[in-house]
């Protein structure tokens, strides 16, 4: 479900992608400082963006800090410190972590998500008050979606619940979240939208990861539940439906760089666009193999 | 009301079931959609009527329990009422639901669609920007590209499918075109010296100074 919003490391500059890796070493340090050393297992890039998001809105002047990584400890590490963004980003990651693992753990009642959920469910308590209607609203969206993937399971396609359908659900809660943060702005609502389309593009694009595995072991894919109405194999069906999806996913990639320019972004643009213009098509071309 | 087995075309003691066909055939010939903007399409509602019409007395008229089955699809379009004028007010309605799309207001122009019975292309490329405006773009596509097969000489309808797939590979091409830029440089120097050398090698020189 994450680490599909990456940059593209090739077509940035250097001076970018060491900014970038401050942020994602912030973001595991503010884990580390807000809820505690497991957690720090959850983090991803997806959240890193929404850090570098979040920030590029704000007038914060940049805190940067050297400092010695225990995972990585060859070299010297710089990571941003004291940002409002990244200890916002940090408790996304951890809610939508929790919230993800209580999904596995209904799925597939492994032991491990178990486990790890309930020592998750420690760590949230600590998150701010303020960020309450966060974690209310992240747990009704799952909960939902969970619920109409359920219902989904069986082998009859309900022609009526459409893949927009289904994915809206994830969709707004990113948009929520991710528009959340700058709740009074002007800018709100461009921020909600950019959250939706990137939170669409996340979930179909998973889906289509996840196909084959879901396929074989018989578990629910939004693709292959919603649109596979010949119940077609693997490769006749992922081939069949792909220029679909792969409209779907351009067009809220498209839709995703159409807010970001929107915004009145004061730092970070090249990272945001490089991200969004190109790391999400890259992405793109990876999962769906065009050939190049 | 004429004979509803004359205006069925069935005698008078004809099965239900032959009675539910022959309905179904004439309903085919004869429903309103398919007209599209067909002046001949008022004259399909008025015969659409009398034929719901027949059908309904007929059923009602058969001992055996009623039903609101198979052909429903068809009969419930009689319930809702195709009155001489529903070109006129159709066409009203479409006109206010443009203007709540101007205007932003996407759930009373979904909720005024999704009370219309009669799958116009016209309806169909509403709902798509409903749907576009919702951000819902599979079915948004879906949409306007029925609207386009329903209507295929519409240009506005046209116009629309057309911007969807050129947003995509605008898009799309910003990527791709960074991609093969270096090669050029490199390929034009390699080029040059080849023809270069082969010149020399049949006694002449492209390029004196080397």
């Amino acid at each position: 479900m994450f680490g599909y919003v990456t940059p593209c490391k090739m077509e940035m500059k250097i001076k970018d992608y060491e900014k970038f890796k401050a942020y994602y070493c912030g973001l595991c340090n503010s884990i580390k400082k807000n809820f505690g050393n497991l957690p720090r297992l959850t983090l991803n890039y997806d959240m890193t963006f929404l850090a570098i998001l979040l920030d590029s809105l704000s007038e914060n002047k940049y805190n940067f800090i050297k400092f010695k990584c225990l995972i990585h400890p060859l070299k010297k590490r710089i990571m941003i410190n004291n940002n409002e963004a990244l200890d916002y980003a940090a408790f996304c990651n951890i809610t939508l972590a929790y919230y993800k693992l209580m999904d596995d753990v209904y799925d597939n009642k492994t032991i491990k998500s178990k486990v790890f959920s309930i020592f998750l469910k420690n760590y949230l308590s600590k998150s701010e008050k303020v960020y309450n209607e966060v974690i209310d609203y992240t747990k009704e969206k799952l909960l939902l979606l969970n619920t109409l993937e359920v219902c989904h399971e069986g082998i009859v396609i309900d022609e009526h619940l459409s893949i927009d359908e289904l994915s809206h659900v994830f969709a707004d809660l990113t948009g929520f979240i991710i528009s959340f943060y700058y709740k009074e702005a002007d800018f709100e609502n461009d921020l909600y939208w950019l959250g939706y389309n990137l939170g669409k593009w996340i979930y179909i694009i998973d889906a289509y990861d996840d196909l084959e595995k879901d396929i074989k072991s018989n578990s629910f894919n939004a693709i292959n539940s919603l649109l596979n109405t010949d119940k077609l194999d693997f490769k006749s069906f992922s081939k069949c439906i792909k220029p679909r999806i792969d409209f779907l996913l351009a067009t809220c990639a498209e839709q995703c760089l159409k807010y970001l320019n929107r915004l009145p972004l004061i730092k970070n643009e090249d990272i945001l666009y490089n991200i969004l213009e190109l790391g999400l098509m890259e992405k793109m071309d990876k999962v769906l193999k065009m050939p190049y | 009301m004429e004979n509803p087995y004359e205006i069925l075309g069935v005698k008078e003691g004809t099965s239900k079931e032959d009675i539910k066909k022959a309905y179904r055939e004439l309903a085919k010939k004869y429903h309103p959609d398919q007209y599209g903007d067909n002046p001949l399409k008022d004259l399909a509602e008025v015969k659409m009527r009398e034929l719901n019409e027949a059908y309904d007395s007929l059923m009602k008229n058969s001992s055996s329990s009623s039903n609101n089955g198979s052909s429903s699809s068809y009969n419930s379009q009689s319930n809702s009422g195709f009155k001489p004028n529903d070109d006129y007010s159709s066409n009203n309605i479409y006109q206010s639901i443009r203007m709540d799309l101007n205007s932003g207001n996407i759930p009373s122009a979904e909720k005024k669609l999704s009370s219309m019975n009669t799958k116009t292309a016209e309806w169909n490329f509403l709902m798509g920007m409903v749907h576009l405006k919702k951000g819902w773009h599979d079915s948004a596509y879906t949409f306007i590209s029925n609207a386009c097969s329903q209507e295929p000489n519409n240009i506005e309808y046209r116009r629309s499918f057309n911007g969807l797939n050129t947003r995509t590979s605008n898009y799309r091409d910003n990527y791709y075109g960074r991609r093969g830029n270096d090669s050029g440089m490199g390929n034009m120097c390699l080029n040059l010296w080849c023809a270069d050398t082969i010149c020399e090698c049949l006694g002449g020189d492209l390029i004196s100074c080397c």
